[in-house]
């Protein structure tokens, strides 16, 4: 991804088309013919839809696209060229085109009315907090907060920051730490085996988490220190028993805009089993594709699609196997099984989607069953880009993200948090801070090469 | 309401600072300069100095304070480290000028030649982060630093943070004391067995970049406001080892005749012992540590001389009786050249 100030244009664009999109779907409602209406308001839809993912589609999927059919047709035998586009992807374009998409649906089935102030709408569209990264907000949860009357709020303001602190100890302690064992193995794959590509595996599931949790905790604390609310966009993920609960905690807004305005009109559940099977691997498929344009991240789509099919497929098996062997579910050890069962295939589904390509994935996977537990002892471990005492920071991170996730069900911190006393409450903060400032991995860093003085 | 936020606020920042400054030392590299420094500029005030030396390495391993002691009784201290840009210098001089009221100062003037708008951070670290928060340490980071490093030198804490695996109990309770008898100075010890091949008979003048432009005429606007006679030196070296080289003036002979002659201009003497080598004795192959660097026989060498000089023109008094001044004579015994006698 890459900042251009040029980019603003496509921004301003995607705003512009998808403003008049509701001003004229809401002057179609009242045409008194409502065939007509529905007609027009139909193709006003289309329109937004096709501009603003015509945009999309040439900025990050054209050359995907170019290689895929010139592969396709080399297959056969046929050369053609499609000309590739020396394209930067616009940061956050697939985050702000969702949710400027989400407007034109929302004026559409009348959930929100049309906005007529052009400047509130592009606020709307572009508001900084989450214009990177999401969350990803309906129009008709965000948009009338604009209406909203802001005053400076000591309270909003001392929970957002607290949310940002979260953030940072999330992205800069765990996520980027972890990232350097992940980032050893993956980069090169044929360099290790067994152990290490599971562990690297592992903790890759746990920094993508700590990343993308860490982005969105700071754009709804960022946001709430301005008196905005943000949807939560991950709610313990990790601890799910199924894979279908698992996207019900996972990039939470993502999910819900992709049922709103994908699975739901495709039908959703309530047509024939086939027709659902296929709506699941659709909204699967091009949920990977809206993660990247590569071939990974479509196998990473479908791989989950796969899962909630073949879930829905067993479940009377799964029925008949609990009732034979009179397995009680209501146990901690059957729980855990099921939330163990789920962080395997989830993590197995990351494999793809963090390997550098397809060869890289299948090569890890190959090399991955390798009995090597020694590495464990030997010291090799703390020799995959983290050295002993790194590795118990990124342990006590990982150990202080899955408690905070786990207590988190029950209590809610920044509540309980907010009746401690005071000196309590500045020590905390305080002990955050430095404890960020310390062992967060931010900064050029020192290096002893740069404070030698070789001419002595 | 807002009075009470305010003040809520104030106080956390203040905290926080005082936090972070507390930390800031502990994870600071402690190297020899940084020991120097903070002993020179914070720990020996009640040491008054003659002389204070100023400058990169070339300085710091050239004028030896304990051979100015031991023959001639002058005190004075070298606040000269590795690689330290002229600018830095600039402010280091005006904060060891706090506490030194009107001493001669040297400044050695090798890195006029640097082009590059900074020194290497490294280096520059050296000094600025051994100084006490002050206006000069502000002004140092302000005109000597890229700007967007500005917190992580207001807060070293933010640079030297990845040290936390490596810090030792002399992290936490760092001495500096222990150097303090060789007055800054540190020489090596290597022959460098080889003939200077650059040009010493270069005549004509080559343009000093801007920034050394700048702070040559700093200091010598300084020496005249604040009073203190200024002396500027260039130690003998081979110029080749630079000229030309990236972040290095094409013609650094040139260059420094250039200089003698803006110091001729405002009455400054200029010692460039790169010329007065013959008249000294100095043997390039045997004095010379590396082919820019005197070593421990050299900067006996060129002390000697540049003692014989501030003796002859500048009214000093010679401390070697004075009580107040033993423990001069002990360092000197602790010193290198005088173990190099032994």
């Amino acid at each position: 991804m890459s900042w251009n100030p040029k980019y603003a244009i496509l921004m301003g664009t995607s705003t512009i088309i998808t403003y008049l999109s509701g001003l004229l779907i809401e002057k179609a409602d009242k045409i008194s013919d409502k065939k007509q209406a529905v007609r027009l308001k139909k193709w006003w839809v289309f329109l937004s839809f096709f501009s603003n993912l015509a945009i999309l589609f040439l900025f990050k999927y054209y050359n995907f696209f170019g290689n895929v059919f010139t592969r396709i047709f080399s297959y056969f035998h046929v050369t053609i060229h499609v000309p590739s586009l020396d394209l930067l992807l616009p940061v956050g374009i697939s985050f702000y085109t969702f949710q400027a998409l989400s407007y034109t649906v929302d004026v559409y089935r009348k959930d929100i009315k049309a906005e007529k102030n052009l400047g509130k709408y592009a606020l709307f569209v572009s508001f900084f907090p989450q214009l990177v990264a999401g969350p990803i907000e309906k129009s008709k949860d965000l948009l009338y907060q604009f209406d909203e009357e802001h005053f400076f709020d000591y309270n909003k303001v001392k929970n957002g920051l607290l949310l940002m602190l979260w953030g940072l100890f999330q992205k800069m302690v765990v996520s980027d730490r972890l990232a350097k064992v992940v980032d050893t193995v993956y980069n090169a794959p044929n360099k290790y085996k067994g152990f290490a590509i599971v562990i690297a595996t592992i903790l890759f599931a746990f920094q993508i988490y700590c990343d993308f949790s860490a982005y969105s905790d700071i754009a709804r604390g960022a946001a709430e220190v301005m008196g905005f609310r943000l949807s939560k966009n991950f709610d313990a993920p990790y601890l799910s028993k199924s894979t279908k609960e698992f996207w019900r905690r996972w990039h939470i807004t993502l999910g819900a805009w992709f049922k709103d305005y994908l699975y739901i009109p495709l039908g959703g559940n309530r047509c024939s089993k086939p027709r659902y099977y296929f709506n699941t691997m659709v909204v699967f498929i091009v949920s990977g594709l809206w993660h990247g344009a590569a071939a990974n991240f479509v196998i990473w789509g479908t791989l989950h699609g796969i899962y909630r099919v073949t879930g829905e497929m067993l479940k009377p098996v799964k029925k008949s196997v609990i009732k034979k062997l009179k397995i009680n579910i209501n146990t901690f050890s059957h729980k855990l099984f099921q939330v163990l069962i789920t962080f395997i295939l989830v993590d197995f589904a990351w494999i793809f989607f963090r390997a550098n390509s397809f060869t890289d994935a299948t090569t890890l996977i190959k090399n991955m069953f390798y009995f090597n537990p020694w590495i464990f002892t030997d010291g090799t471990i703390y020799k995959l880009g983290l050295s002993h005492k790194e590795f118990f920071i990124a342990m006590l991170g990982l150990f202080i993200v899955m408690l905070k996730d786990i207590l988190g069900r029950r209590i809610n911190f920044r509540i309980a948090f907010s009746k401690q006393s005071i000196v309590f409450r500045w020590f905390v903060y305080f002990s955050a801070i430095v404890f960020i400032m310390i062992f967060g991995i931010y900064g050029h860093g020192y290096e002893a090469k740069q404070f030698i003085y070789f001419q002595f | 309401m807002t009075k009470k936020i305010v003040q809520k606020v104030v106080i956390f920042i203040i905290i926080l600072i005082s936090i972070v400054s507390l930390l800031n030392p502990i994870f600071i590299v402690k190297t020899d300069h940084r020991g120097k420094l903070i002993e020179g500029l914070y720990n020996h005030t009640g040491d008054a100095y003659d002389v204070i030396l100023m400058g990169s390495s070339h300085m710091n391993g050239g004028i030896d304070p304990n051979v100015l002691w031991h023959q001639y009784g002058i005190t004075s201290f070298n606040y000269a480290t590795a690689g330290q840009p002229i600018d830095v210098t600039y402010y280091l001089l005006k904060e060891v000028l706090k506490k030194h009221k009107n001493p001669i100062v040297v400044v050695d003037v090798y890195y006029l030649c640097l082009t590059n708008k900074y020194g290497e951070e490294g280096y520059i670290r050296y000094v600025i982060d051994s100084m006490k928060p002050s206006i000069n340490k502000l002004n140092a980071i302000m005109n000597c630093t890229p700007f967007m490093d500005l917190p992580y030198y207001l807060f070293p804490i933010l640079k030297y943070h990845n040290r936390w695996p490596e810090l030792t109990k002399n992290d936490f309770r760092y001495d500096s004391a222990y150097k303090y008898y060789a007055k800054g100075f540190e020489a090596g010890t290597n022959k460098y067995g080889k003939d200077n091949i650059s040009d010493l008979t270069a005549t004509g003048t080559a343009e000093l970049p801007p920034k050394s432009l700048e702070y040559l005429n700093k200091f010598i606007e300084l020496s005249k406001k604040e009073g203190f006679k200024l002396i500027f030196t260039n130690m003998p070296n081979d110029f080749n080892s630079i000229a030309g080289k990236d972040g290095w003036v094409k013609d650094p002979a040139k260059m420094l005749n250039q200089v003698a002659e803006i110091a001729k201009a405002n009455n400054i003497p200029f010692i460039d012992y790169g010329s007065k080598m013959d008249e000294i004795g100095f043997n390039f192959k045997e004095d010379m540590n590396n082919s820019g660097h005197v070593n421990i026989w050299g900067a006996n060498k060129v002390t000697n001389d540049l003692g014989k000089f501030l003796k002859e023109n500048y009214n000093l008094v010679d401390h070697r009786n004075d009580p107040k001044y033993a423990q001069w004579n002990s360092d000197y015994m602790r010193s290198q050249i005088a173990s190099l006698s032994k």
